[in-house]
């Protein structure tokens, strides 16, 4: 009864368009009532959702990833990339996919990528010839692999909701699924270049030139050699590397490149901290939601229901699939984690899936949610840059979103190229 | 040289409420940063952290978070699923949208209500290391949604007619709470 007042109240108040944190807010705070439950517990409940030292390396990879787009980090990267493979046909192509790789390694979230060096991309294809609608769905598509390449801020999440799994394996698991997807995207604009004839960009490239577009592209390219491997050598914890990547970014930009100044520091600060507040308040009230579904045994009924179907670890996983398509058509990967990875992976284990290889599969098929049609963070970020209808952008999106169901799909039939890479360097 | 009309007294004072709420989330978050910035790197020189370095950055990410609840609904920063008000008559669209200022407003006063109780409950706990009370951290929930009802004021004629925020180069509404 209770449930079911949580999860209508949900989806009626996103139906009328009510911001998720509120949504999510009150249909607790109704199921609290049902449930008789003291409504004090729901100020407790918010607050402590927040009160967490490794939740904090999110408000600081968004100050790091604003420092690097405000700093210039993430342009030479971009020029790095159109050095590396802007000539050949379909070159913007290339170096949107390769840039957007590379800022990855450096930012932990999806919509920095697409909003910060995308937006550039987005608008240099443009201008270039390239139809507005690929570039906004190359752009969108290829963003996503921000939070499957470490750092990741939905991998530090991750970790907190499921003990079984560490930030530093997940870093380790998502690193070739990320590079796939990467991959299968620079196949398709291969594809795509030749047969809509796309011009060839940019001047041919001198050795000299290329070397000089490296060197000062490595202040950016070490930072990302500086998180993992200060996590990895036990150096640093998340939060501390994340905070480390903030000041980084702030004497690379100031000092190396020359590009940020104290002036622009406000601003900064000003967009990291909204950003912040905007995300944390999800965070918690998805914790207070996730708290209702305890208190009604939520998790315990679906897992002997579960139980009853008699699926293996395959038909279990592929289930889990078409759930979270499913779900992450409405819902961010941030609420998704927090209200089902609680529920799904105690499950996963108990079927003897990898918890990690579980982990890797529902951090790419929500992430993937924010590039679906109709509802996409990414694809509202990408077609509002590059001025393009939805239902065109969407015309362009379907087969590069294909391709990603297909890496989805290998993903979830093959553990090993999850777990291959964090296994090899003995993070398990 | 062109004057501009003098806002009313409302108005003046709303614009401080929204500098000062503004500036203390920007505070918030730089203080946090140098903290742990410093504690990591004192340990790597001396061996020695400080102590209060970890629990005072949570409580400031606790008040940076509450205290932004109003100023990012004021620019549209919470993200909501807008397809079904954009896809039924304009006037179904307003009538959503009043019900959802309703019933965030009431939402804001109950959790700002029940987070006064909360606080009282928190007068005798101390925290950990510092050893102050707790409701200085706990203060946060009433004070933040209190400010909430402030800003959602401002906006809820210009929300309800036709989506409106306001507008300001410290959010796009469009790229907004995901990560």
């Amino acid at each position: 009864m209770t449930a079911t007042v949580l999860f209508a109240v949900l989806i009626l108040l996103l139906f009328l368009g009510m911001p998720v944190a509120f949504a999510i807010g009150l249909s607790t705070l109704a199921a609290m009532w049902v449930q008789g439950l003291p409504f004090v517990a729901l100020a407790q409940k918010v607050l402590t959702g927040i009160d967490s030292f490794p939740l904090m390396a999110l408000p600081f990879f968004l100050l790091a990833a604003e420092l690097m787009t405000g700093g210039s980090l993430a342009d030479v990267l971009l020029r790095l990339a159109a050095v590396l493979v802007g000539q050949r046909r379909g070159g913007l192509g290339y170096t949107n996919v390769l840039a957007l790789t590379f800022f990855s390694g450096i930012s932990g979230s999806a919509l920095a990528d697409a909003a910060g060096p995308g937006a550039v991309l987005i608008r240099m294809m443009t201008k270039s010839g390239y139809p507005a609608a690929y570039a906004a769905a190359l752009t969108a598509t290829t963003a996503v692999v921000g939070p499957i390449i470490p750092p990741s801020i939905i991998m530090i999440i991750y970790a907190l909701q499921d003990p079984r799994v560490s930030v530093l394996a997940l870093f380790w698991a998502g690193v070739l699924p990320g590079l796939m997807i990467s991959g299968s995207l620079l196949a398709y604009n291969f594809w795509a270049s030749r047969r809509r004839n796309f011009r060839s960009d940019g001047e041919p490239v001198t050795l000299r030139l290329a070397l000089r577009t490296l060197f000062r592209a490595l202040p950016a390219l070490a930072l990302p050699v500086l998180i993992v491997g200060g996590i990895h050598s036990g150096a640093f914890t998340p939060t501390e590397a994340s905070v480390v990547a903030v000041f980084y970014a702030l004497v690379a930009g100031r000092y190396m490149y020359g590009t940020l100044t104290w002036q622009m520091l406000p601003g900064i600060l000003a967009r990291s901290a909204f950003m912040t507040a905007s995300v944390l308040l999800i965070i918690t009230m998805s914790s207070a939601f996730a708290w209702v579904l305890n208190v009604v045994q939520v998790p315990q009924m679906l897992s002997n229901w579960v139980g009853t179907l008699q699926l293996g670890p395959i038909g279990f996983l592929l289930v889990v699939n078409l759930l979270l398509l499913a779900f992450g058509i409405f819902i961010e990967p941030l609420p998704g984690v927090l209200i089902l990875v609680p529920i799904l992976a105690p499950m996963a284990f108990a079927l003897g899936i990898d918890p990690l290889h579980f982990a890797i599969v529902v951090i790419v098929n929500l992430t993937l949610g924010m590039v679906t049609p109709p509802v996409g963070s990414l694809l509202f970020v990408t077609a509002m840059v590059a001025r393009v209808s939805s239902s065109a952008l969407n015309r362009e999106l379907w087969p590069m979103l294909g391709l990603q169901i297909i890496v989805l799909a290998l993903l979830t039939l093959i553990p090993e190229v999850s777990l291959w890479l964090p296994q090899t360097l003995g993070r398990r | 040289m062109q004057t501009e009309p003098t806002p009313s007294p409302m108005v003046r004072i709303d614009r401080h409420v929204l500098a000062i709420n503004r500036l203390l989330m920007i505070v918030s978050l730089a203080v946090m940063s140098v903290i742990v910035f410093a504690s990591v790197t004192i340990r790597y020189v001396t061996d020695y952290s400080i102590p209060w370095a970890e629990e005072v950055a949570r409580y400031l990410m606790v008040w940076l978070t509450f205290l932004g609840v109003g100023p990012v609904m004021r620019l549209g920063g919470h993200v909501a699923v807008d397809t079904a008000q954009d896809g039924l008559p304009k006037h179904v669209g307003r009538a959503f949208r009043g019900a959802i200022m309703l019933m965030m407003g009431g939402f804001c006063v109950i959790v700002a209500w029940f987070g006064i109780a909360y606080v009282q409950r928190t007068l005798a706990q101390t925290t950990a290391v510092t050893e102050v009370s707790f409701a200085f951290v706990s203060a946060a929930v009433p004070v933040g949604f209190a400010l909430a009802i402030w800003h959602l004021l401002a906006i809820v004629g210009g929300y309800v007619a036709e989506r409106r925020f306001e507008t300001s180069p410290d959010l796009d509404p469009d790229d907004a709470g995901a990560v």
